[in-house]
């Protein structure tokens, strides 16, 4: 594509990232002999065509089940993996445009926070050397002010006292502790952008509470904007502020995240909303599931890839697919019959 | 408020609390620490102790043979085949009654006849008398004098008759020998002491040519430990760095690498050690070099496999997504993650090399003949396995010995090395 | 509705030590408590609180270095703990059957399905004729929402929320009375986990099989147990039915813990409850009551004397000392409004 081609030159200034029919194909390993005999190559369809905005200070959710394609986007969307097709844009800069030296040092502005707070953190190196690497690497010339930096950065993050953890091993902390230096590692270069994949998910019931309060306080005080990735709509609530439902690498409905919990538009969602437990004994699902489960990614349905399992299917769900629309106000439905539950 | 804990002011504050128990951990000394070291690790706490001490003794043995060993490994100091702890006994010799012979001198000559039993230390102590005659008389400007014809009998009866008929000029054997047949041959007499009887022995008795097994051993540790450590650290310059970056790398390199190593490492060692060493000659560079080769292909896969793994991880991703080089990423976050189990293996090398080098020394590849070396003396020992059983025994216990310690020592260190076990 | 005061399983006193390089851990320390039959009984709490151990305990799973160091555990009136090998291979599988968190690894992987299920019912009912051990397996499937045809398949061939239903499966076909369902939906999606729940609680209701559900998703206990029991850090806090327990928590964990589990409906729970502190490290409890270093309302006694799992009132067992008398103790006690 040519540079005056990429959408991001018209990139709305309120939208940190741009995220413009982005699609992922991955090619299947097959033996040689299938190769051979079965003359195409196949591919998993883990994004199709995703286009979504999220605002500059905003927490946007992207929330889905395994195979809907989340971890993928958040990925592409901060350039650890190239586009099959569609285009990202950071704060107006077109990913595509970048050389992998450019990239490395853009990356500086974009900070992950993953999932497994213990697998993510070097064993080898010392829990100081882990969370001041960013700076060694992007402001290799100051490193008097490294470890004042470091502290201060700690002390945010509740690691108190913080000479304590220094010289400290990820294996001789608790899983509480171990995340919050996963979150200082991610804060220390001043970020823009924090993916933040399933952050919570493997921290104890009683210690999200904690971690989510942090998120949302350092988001205010640093100035940061959430690519938050999340199974858990439940917990999805207290921290995002919009939210997108995927399905099977599809968007199926996005908007703030009161208006998709209150008005669901997509039967995706209405499913995925009710399936949610509730800590409520007196109100217990009623509500059917759709039946069958998620098909493979490999082969997706036609259509819209919702209709083997939708309530409301009808005929034109399975040649034509729903295209992204507006029905309220900045409320998206990606469903062909979502009038009926406006 | 407890005692035990500490708090933060305000409990609803986001601080993590640490427990008391862990800011103690802390301020506790190294020592203490060491001490504490048993507790946590375990019930094998012994096992890395033994083993590190055995290992610090051969080492120390290794670096300054000559503080332990009491002779020099080549020189002749004693009688061959000593046993251990046997004083070389006294050798005399027995002549006719009333001939008048009191000394070798006399009978040594060329045309004359001397006997003692088969396999006997007599002769030895035959050889070193007529040796030293002949130095004498060389000095003397008279040339080799002395060269008798030697006979061997079965016993000590059939040799003193020999004497007392004439048949041989002279019997030569020690007291122990002569017990009792010299009472019932009343023709012979002692004329003299061939040899006196020395107050101790050898504490693991003498070789065949007489070096005392002892000093051969110390020093063979020398040997041993050089071409065990060189030949791993050349191992380890070659086949690490080349699995790392083979890994890394990966594709058409990776495979070629791959192929060339795994070729490599069928070919069954003690044969492939040989064909270099017969290819490159003798001496101590050649064999190291030829026991290195071994060993690349082991350490290129083991750390090949390792790289490709931790590649996956995903700290090597956050690594990749906080921005770092990829040198960076090869150096702080993979290496690290792949230098225990070099350690580990670097100790199986060394105990391996050492085996092989005795092995190619015993097969008469690579070292000098005389070197004082393992693998030298168990080939030179095993004629004498039954009659002299201290000449394989000793070098042997050493060998396993240090195979054992080091050996045992891989395996402590692959305990201590792995920060997964939480503590 | 089966009689809910016919007791199934009694726990008496069960105490599990695990024997580690840094001294031992009594993962579960001295805990008591029943199933009925016909219950749904939910096991909640946190990582280290020894829930998933207290399952594999009720199977005499529990392999070294670990050991049921004390207690008893009275199945149907007699104590397995007294078993020998023969009778504790009959009672597992056939009395009692475990569900696992992740079924690829607990299925044989070479094994079929159909094979799977004849195996568990020719090892326990030997004498069983293979017609109607087919007929029983292919009703059974059906029963469990799985079409006939992947009676044939592997277990790579099937989805996760299918696999547990095997081994829900493997539970019911010798008619088990106590299913233990150890983190049974934590990997699956929350739609495939929700037609999971939907399935035991129909199966619960046709047969009359009692579930003990060990899981940390408190909200998922709400929507299916009947009674609730709180663990923390070795220990039961708090036992009684599930709605007398969410509308009135007694123990402050279980109100905390409350507290803090997100809802997704809007109108609920606008803020979350941060517990400060987190659970503890085993090898390093906290001595006495666990829970006081975190406790808003700890009192002194509590960290010098351990409190009792008490009944404080009808079905309402709590272990707490806000709860009980002790001649040490300062400030007076609650009394539990019925």
């Amino acid at each position: 594509m040519n540079k005056e081609d990429s959408p991001c030159l018209q990139a709305d200034w309120e939208n940190l990232v741009e995220v413009h029919n982005l699609t992922k194909w991955f090619p299947v390993q097959k033996g040689f002999l299938d190769t051979f005999l079965a003359g195409e190559k196949d591919y998993v369809r883990a994004v199709d065509g995703v286009t979504f905005n999220i605002r500059r200070g905003e927490v946007f959710g992207l929330a889905g089940e395994s195979g809907s394609g989340k971890t993928t986007i958040g990925r592409l969307a901060i350039g650890l993996e190239k586009p099959t097709e569609g285009t990202v844009c950071f704060d107006g800069t077109d990913l595509s445009w970048l050389d992998n030296e450019e990239l490395r040092m853009l990356r500086r502005r974009m900070q992950v926070i993953f999932q497994d707070p213990m697998a993510s953190l070097n064993p080898r190196m010392t829990l100081g050397d882990s969370i001041s690497h960013g700076l060694k690497i992007h402001y290799p010339d100051k490193s008097s002010a490294h470890r004042e930096i470091m502290l201060d950065i700690m002390e945010k993050v509740g690691l108190t006292p913080p000479h304590f953890y220094l010289s400290k091993f990820p294996h001789q902390i608790s899983g509480g502790q171990r995340q919050r230096v996963v979150i200082a590692r991610a804060l220390i270069t001043n970020p823009d952008l924090i993916l933040a994949d399933e952050p919570i998910a493997m921290a104890d019931v009683s210690v999200r509470a904690l971690l989510l309060d942090l998120m949302v306080r350092l988001k205010k005080e640093l100035n940061l904007t959430y690519l938050f990735i999340t199974h858990d709509l439940a917990t999805a609530k207290y921290i995002c502020d919009r939210i997108g439902i995927l399905y099977l690498g599809k968007l199926a409905e996005v908007s703030e995240l009161r208006e998709v919990y209150a008005h669901p538009l997509h039967p995706y969602t209405q499913a995925l909303l009710a399936a949610v437990p509730v800590p409520r004994p007196l109100e217990r699902r009623t509500q059917p599931m759709p039946k069958g489960e998620i098909p493979n990614p490999i082969n997706p349905p036609s259509g819209c890839r919702f209709h083997p399992r939708c309530p409301i299917a009808q005929d034109i769900c399975s040649q034509e697919e729903p295209q992204l629309r507006e029905l309220r106000s900045s409320h998206k439905v990606a469903c062909h019959f979502a009038e009926q539950f406006l | 408020m407890t005692e035990e804990h500490q708090r933060t002011e305000n409990p609803a504050s986001s601080s993590v609390e640490i427990p008391k128990w862990q800011l103690d951990l802390d301020r506790v000394g190294f020592t203490r620490k060491i001490f504490m070291a048993r507790k946590w690790y375990g019930g094998d706490w012994w096992f890395v102790v033994v083993s590190a001490f055995l290992l610090l003794f051969i080492i120390i043995v290794g670096v300054f043979p000559q503080w332990f060993a009491p002779y020099d490994p080549r020189a002749e100091v004693g009688p061959s085949l000593l046993a251990p702890g046997e004083p070389p006994s006294a050798y005399v010799l027995v002549v006719q009654t009333d001939s008048g012979v009191t000394t070798m001198e006399e009978i040594g000559g060329k045309d004359n006849n001397i006997g003692f039993i088969i396999g006997s230390p007599a002769s030895q102590a035959l050889r070193e008398k007529i040796v030293a005659l002949n130095a004498e008389s060389q000095a003397a400007g008279e040339g080799i004098q002395y060269q008798p014809r030697p006979h061997r009998y079965e016993t000590a009866e059939l040799g003193l008759i020999a004497v007392e008929t004439g048949e041989i000029d002279g019997f030569i054997a020690s007291p122990e020998e002569l017990e009792g047949a010299i009472d019932n041959i009343p023709g012979v007499e002692v004329a003299g002491t061939l040899r006196v009887e020395a107050d101790e022995g050898f504490v693991m008795g003498t070789n065949q040519i007489g070096q005392d097994v002892l000093s051969r051993t110390i020093w063979g540790t020398r040997i041993a430990l050089i071409v065990g450590l060189s030949s791993a650290v050349v191992s380890i310059l070659f086949g690490v760095p080349l699995g790392l970056i083979s890994a890394y790398v990966g594709g058409t390199l990776d495979r070629g690498l791959t192929l060339v190593m795994d070729s490599l490492y069928s070919f069954p060692g003690l044969i492939l050690a040989i064909s270099i060493a017969a290819v490159l000659g003798a001496g101590i560079g050649n064999v190291i070099v030829a026991i290195a080769v071994l060993y690349i292909p082991t350490y290129f896969r083991i750390v090949r496999g390792q790289v490709l793994s931790v590649k996956q991880e995903l700290y090597v991703e956050a690594a990749r997504s906080l921005g770092a080089k990829s040198h960076t990423i090869l150096i702080r976050y993979i290496f690290p993650n792949v230098i225990p189990s070099i350690v580990i293996i670097f100790s199986v090398n060394v105990a391996d090399a050492i085996l092989t080098e005795a092995g190619l020394s015993f097969l008469g590849f690579g070292l000098p003949p005389d070197t004082p070396d393992w693998g030298i003396d168990l080939a030179r020992g095993q004629d004498y396995v039954r009659r002299a059983w201290w000449l394989i025994f000793f070098p042997g216990l050493m060998v396993s010995l240090v195979t054992l310690s080091f050996s045992m020592l891989g395996e402590s260190l692959s305990e201590i090395l792995n920060p997964r076990l939480s503590e | 509705m089966s009689d809910q005061n016919d007791v199934l399983i009694q726990i008496r006193n069960l105490s599990v030590t695990y024997q580690t390089r840094m001294g031992s851990v009594s993962a579960v320390d001295d805990v008591s408590f029943d199933i009925k039959r016909g219950e749904i009984l939910g096991l909640v709490g946190e990582s280290g609180c020894g829930k998933s151990t207290m399952g594999k305990a009720l199977m005499r799973m529990i392999a070294s270095p670990g050991e049921i160091s004390g207690g008893q555990i009275i199945f149907d009136g007699e104590d397995i703990m007294n078993y020998d090998d023969k009778k504790m291979r009959d009672f597992r599988g056939r009395r009692v059957s475990m569900i696992f968190q992740d079924p690829m690894t607990s299925l044989n992987p070479v094994q079929r399905v159909d094979e799977h299920l004849t195996e568990a019912i020719e090892v326990h009912e030997p004498k069983t004729k293979k017609e109607s051990i087919t007929e029983r397996i292919t009703t059974l499937v059906e029963r469990l929402g799985i079409q006939r045809q992947r009676m044939t398949d592997y277990p790579h061939q099937l989805s996760g929320g299918m696999r547990q239903r095997i081994m829900i499966g493997l539970g019911l076909v010798l008619n088990a009375e106590l299913i233990i369902a150890d983190e049974a939906t934590t990997s699956l999606d929350v739609i495939v986990e929700a037609k999971l729940v939907d399935q035991l609680r129909e199966i619960q209701d046709e047969f009359g099989l009692s579930i003990f559900m060990i899981t940390h998703n408190i909200a998922l206990v709400a929507e299916v147990a009947d009674r609730i029991a709180v663990m923390y850090a070795g220990r039961m806090a708090e036992i009684g039915p599930i709605q007398d327990v969410f509308d009135n928590p007694l123990h402050p964990y279980t109100q905390g813990l409350l507290r803090s589990v997100p809802s997704i409906q809007l109108d609920d729970q606008e803020e979350l409850y941060k517990m400060p502190g987190e659970p503890p490290n085993l090898t390093h409890p906290p001595s006495a009551c666990r829970f006081h270093p975190r406790c808003p309302v700890a009192m002194p006694i509590c960290s010098r004397i351990q409190p009792t799992l008490e009944e404080t009132q009808p079905m309402r067992l709590v272990n707490c000392w806000l709860y009980q008398d002790h001649p040490e103790k300062e400030t007076p006690t609650n009394q539990v409004m019925v």
